[in-house]
């Protein structure tokens, strides 16, 4: 006895060394489930005050530019108006098809970003809403210009959300003009850059095609622009086109997104669930 | 003297921590060149420091930078592995003459000789382990290598020019 406890007190660096690069792995390898992980990243309270002042003297410094952009959305969003006014209109002359529901399917909540990550490998947001505002794990967020990613854990106040820079976030995508479809992955470095993948090589695709979120996309609304195609190849194995995507959010300058909610999302996971086998 | 010399180091540690957190997060130098400027703490750490406190301190350095970083533990990872790694680099680096009692770890009182691969191997062990865990990605290992070797000649710069800044006081 008297033995072991002198190999644990001659070892206890080890021992110690061990133990510590246990829980760190632990941590690193539990990182999805974030009941764990809740408040070891910065939707942490005291660390998401220190970093909200911090944005704060960095968004003064940026007025200009987000006015701009402001300004732009409000054109941006005067236009929709119209749009959807008309297609309104439409609808009703084509009773059929016309759902009251589906009109206001989709409700966006502004959200301030606090924090942003762009230049690791697994990138990250935290925004200053959660719970108390409706937000709910699972939910889309996209900015004025694109796609940002998703919603992955909340806490009353706020919300971290998986970029769509982040390896393994991949986004059902198709491409605008032809209906192609495809996903789409970051692959992880360069910010503005992503690529399509799973697009055949006989289906023509054209440098300038603008690539949106595709219909059957379980977290984004459809048609919510992602990029535009950059450069146009083939990859490695013959078989599917090598499409570099030019993302037309720019993340590293990212102040304000809309987290979407999706009035229909529990109703049809209900009902996805509750599927019958058919055989 | 030897306590004068602790208490500035605490201030070191607390405004390396600081610049680390707000101004050198969004950082990269040419995208892949990140500055780890709050591995001042292990890297400076009084030489007679005991291994335990080094792996402690380490670790909740190292926790403390996952909170703000985003990254469940990784830092922590690293960060434990060079403090653990301390001693046995000093070992392999021993001058001829021992290390005095009284030395500090300084470009100054090390020399060239000593001061630059000890430092180097810390960066990139530290970097390396780091930006492969980060990337959880067999395909980015090319590109977390890259990373580490030009975050580890950025960090040399960095800390050479605190050190030659350090000396003219």
């Amino acid at each position: 006895m008297n033995q072991l406890f002198e190999f644990l007190l001659r070892q206890r660096n080890l021992l110690l060394f061990v133990l510590l690069q246990g829980i760190s792995l632990w941590s690193v390898f539990t990182y999805n489930n974030y009941q764990h992980t809740l408040y070891f990243n910065t939707t942490n309270a005291w660390a998401a005050s220190i970093l909200s002042t911090r944005q704060e003297v960095a968004s003064y410094h940026q007025l200009r530019e987000i006015n701009g952009e402001l300004a732009l959305e409000n054109q941006k969003l005067h236009q929709q108006i119209f749009q959807l006014q008309a297609q309104v209109q439409q609808k009703a002359d084509l009773p059929v098809f016309f759902s009251t529901a589906a009109l206001d399917r989709y409700k966006p909540i502004a959200c301030k970003v606090i924090d942003q990550s762009t230049r690791n490998s697994q990138n990250y947001l935290t925004i200053e809403k959660g719970y108390k505002d409706g937000i709910k794990p699972g939910m889309a967020v996209i900015s004025s210009t694109g796609i940002v990613g998703k919603v992955i854990s909340c806490t009353p106040d706020l919300a971290l959300i998986v970029s769509v820079l982040h390896t393994s976030n991949t986004v059902s995508a198709k491409i605008k003009s032809s209906g192609e479809l495809g996903y789409l992955k970051w692959p992880g470095y360069q910010t503005e850059v992503a690529e399509l993948m799973d697009v055949s090589k006989y289906k023509k695709v054209v440098k300038g095609d603008t690539i949106v979120t595709s219909d059957y996309n379980a977290v984004y609304p459809p048609n919510i622009p992602i990029g535009i195609v950059a450069k146009v190849g083939l990859q490695d194995d013959g078989t599917f086109h090598d499409i570099k995507v030019m993302l037309l959010t720019h993340f590293s300058t990212l102040r304000y997104v809309y987290v979407i909610e999706n009035k229909f999302s529990g109703q049809q996971e209900k009902l996805e669930q509750a599927k019958p086998k058919i055989d | 003297m030897s306590a004068n010399f602790q208490y500035k180091w605490l201030i070191a540690v607390v405004v390396s921590i600081v610049v680390q957190l707000l101004f050198l997060r969004d950082l990269a130098l040419f995208y892949y060149g990140f500055c780890f400027i709050y591995l001042w703490a292990i890297v400076k750490a009084p030489i007679d420091t005991p291994p335990v406190y080094l792996i402690l301190g380490g670790f909740a350095l190292g926790w403390l930078l996952d909170i703000f970083y985003n990254t469940h533990g990784m830092h922590a990872f690293a960060t434990v592995l060079v403090a653990w790694l301390r001693p046995a680099i000093f070992k392999f680096l021993t001058p001829a003459n021992g290390y005095d009692e009284r030395s500090s770890i300084s470009l100054d009182e090390m020399k060239w000789m000593w001061f630059f691969p000890y430092l180097g191997m810390m960066l990139f062990t530290h970097h390396l382990v780091l930006f492969l865990l980060e990337a959880s990605n067999a395909n980015l290992f090319g590109l977390s290598l890259l990373k580490a070797f030009l975050s580890t000649l950025l960090g040399l710069i960095v800390f050479t020019l605190l050190e030659l800044f350090n000396k003219g006081k």
